[in-house]
């Protein structure tokens, strides 16, 4: 991971890019462009959770906390201070990295991970029960709706640029645009000293300590860097979706299903969490048609995976090269 | 030392005292390790010398007593802090980190002196070479055997350039033909200035390296003098009793 990136995987992480950001050039189908943006949504989400959670080790099960802070912030400052949503999606960003240190200074004193685990969920569903009583402000379960979309802009050669529901083109280029910056960030965090320092840190923490690598600042790094992700996922999600309620937003199913992805597609790598984001909220879609069966494949799906490949799904290749390399 | 006036101690150990529930594992223990010196800790299984080293460490703080390192008392700073003043250990239950190769493991002690990424891992591969490990420079740290651990540790904690070294051990499951070389890898780190606290139960390495031992045992110092005086004391007598010099 700390070796310079070989041109191969340049050329993979080009191709990657150049693929998604053609596709609205193909295919203007509406319905296919939410399913890739919620997949970019929850990309970003599950690789923020993965940066803690995978390669950090610290397993927090409530990170839907600052998705959730996220969109509130951002809806309810765009609502009542009548500022642009392009503002107010970095003050919620703001406020979830906000909540993410006021969690993380208590987790991280606490050793036992299945106690970390506990207080981050209990924090999570605090959030979620403050949100649905302040109703006056929220409108609690009944739904924030009337979210300002983004403001258009004139872009030079491409012309007017308008957000609404009827166009998802400008939203599905901006969310790339924030799922490419989430990516970079987290892949400039891990090869850097403190990517280093998290890695030894969940692999042997009394050893990382003795080396010199002071703990409470590089875990406080790293939770708030990816609390502000999970933000800004957030605030992009509840102007782009534009009614938000606490179940929907902070709701346990959320992360429930962003764990699914990390693990799915690989924990502790880059390309997981993205791939199984797609994956996940792919079949999710796909499997619409099953009805009630659903959820019952797409259980059964991630057991598989995850029984046959420990490490996810990005682990696929080299699994069946050694398969048939045994034959 | 040419100097008449005596040396200030690098590390002043005073009357450290460390009880874990019941069992008092440190008892009102001093000592002090002068520059340059190599001090050997001894004593049988669960006389407190690990235990000793955690204290100085980091890990714990003692229940009574003070340590001074370097002039400054550090009784209750953190292990991190202690490792950038210059006090360096290793793991007598060796800690690898598991999905780093052996470089980048060497690299966390290194990067503290160095501003970029790359500056760090060629000085972690010349401490990897130094222990030699190069072979499996660019292994995961998971794939090691045990002695190669121990000098993963070694490499560690040199590339953090400490002042003081506190080596536990690092003998114990190697095989008897790398012991030349870990010998002649201490005597050449002290050569380079650095002072030593090492935890032995091989008679031969101490009586090779340490210019004074402490025999302790139930957290108490027995005993403290040349290896050779060491050597004739009864307890000492009495645990390496019927063994090979080679006893680990
Ligand atoms: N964290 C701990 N909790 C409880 N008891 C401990 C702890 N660490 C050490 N002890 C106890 O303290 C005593 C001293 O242990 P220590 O590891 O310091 O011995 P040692 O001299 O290093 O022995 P060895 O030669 O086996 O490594 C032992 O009785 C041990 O069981
Ligand atoms: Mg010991």
């Amino acid at each position: 991971m700390f070796q310079p990136v070989k041109p191969s995987q340049w050329l993979v992480i080009a191709a990657a890019i150049l693929v998604m950001a053609a596709v609205p050039l193909v295919t203007r189908n509406s319905y296919l462009l939410h399913v890739l943006i919620l997949t970019m949504i929850f990309g970003i989400f599950a690789s923020a959770w993965n940066l803690v959670a995978g390669f950090g080790g610290m397993k927090t099960f409530g990170h839907h906390a600052f998705f959730g802070i996220g969109a509130y912030v951002s809806a309810l400052l765009s609502i009542k201070a009548g500022w642009s949503p392009w503002l107010t999606i970095w003050f919620g960003a703001l406020a979830a990295t906000g909540a993410g240190l006021f969690i993380g200074l208590p987790i991280l004193r606490i050793k036992s991970m299945s106690h970390v685990a506990i207080v981050t969920l209990g924090f999570a569903e605090i959030v979620r029960i403050v949100i649905s009583n302040l109703q006056t402000i929220t409108r609690g379960e009944l739904g924030l709706w009337g979210i300002r979309p983004f403001e258009g802009f004139t872009l030079p050669f491409f012309g007017e640029i308008t957000f609404s529901p009827a166009d998802k083109v400008p939203y599905y280029y901006l969310i790339l645009l924030l799922l490419i910056g989430s990516t970079a960030v987290i892949m400039l965090l891990m090869r850097s000293r403190t990517g280093l320092s998290i890695i030894a840190m969940r692999d042997a923490e009394d050893a990382a300590e003795s080396l010199g690598v002071n703990l409470t600042r590089q875990k406080l790094l790293v939770f708030a860097v990816s609390a502000f992700l999970v933000g800004i996922a957030g605030a992009f999600y509840a102007h782009y979706i534009s009614i938000l309620t606490p179940t929907a937003a902070v709701g346990i199913d959320l992360m429930i299903l962003v764990i699914a992805m990390a693990l799915v597609g690989g924990l502790s790598t880059f390309s997981g969490p993205l791939v199984g984001a797609l994956l996940l909220t792919g079949t999710v879609e796909l499997l619409r048609d099953l009805d009630q069966y659903r959820l019952l494949v797409y259980g059964a799906m991630i057991i598989l995976i995850v029984m046959f490949l420990p490490k996810g799904l990005t682990t696929l290749g080299p699994v069946l090269r050694k398969r048939f390399a045994s034959r | 030392m040419q100097n008449p006036t005596p040396a200030t101690p690098l590390l002043k150990v005073d009357g450290i005292t460390m009880a874990f529930g019941g069992i008092v594992a440190v008892d009102n223990l001093s000592f002090s390790v002068q520059p340059g010196e190599i001090l050997a800790l001894m004593g049988p299984n669960g006389a407190g010398k690990t235990t000793t080293f955690h204290v100085i460490a980091g890990v714990h703080s003692p229940d009574h007593g003070t340590i001074t390192f370097d002039g400054h008392e550090i009784t209750r700073a953190r292990p991190d802090r202690r490792c950038r003043a210059g006090l360096a250990r290793t793991f007598q239950i060796t800690q690898p980190f598991d999905e780093l190769t052996v470089v980048e493991n060497v690299m966390v002690g290194a990067i503290a002196h160095h501003r970029s990424m790359a500056e760090a891992r060629v000085e972690a591969r010349r401490y990897v070479d130094m222990v030699g490990l190069s072979e499996r420079a660019d292994i995961l740290a998971k794939g090691l055997s045990t002695g190669q651990r121990k000098r993963l540790e070694m490499a560690r904690a040199m590339a953090t350039r400490p002042k003081l070294l506190l080596l536990d051990e690092v003998t114990g499951g190697v095989d008897m033909a790398s012991v030349p070389g870990l010998i002649d890898l201490v005597k050449r780190l002290r050569g380079e200035g650095l002072t030593l606290i090492i935890i032995e139960h091989n008679m031969r390495v101490i009586t090779e390296l340490a210019d004074r031992a402490i025999f302790m045992n139930r957290g108490v110092r027995m005993a403290e003098g040349t290896p050779a005086e060491i050597a004739r004391h009864p307890e000492v007598i009495e645990l390496y009793l019927g063994e090979d010099d080679g006893h680990g």
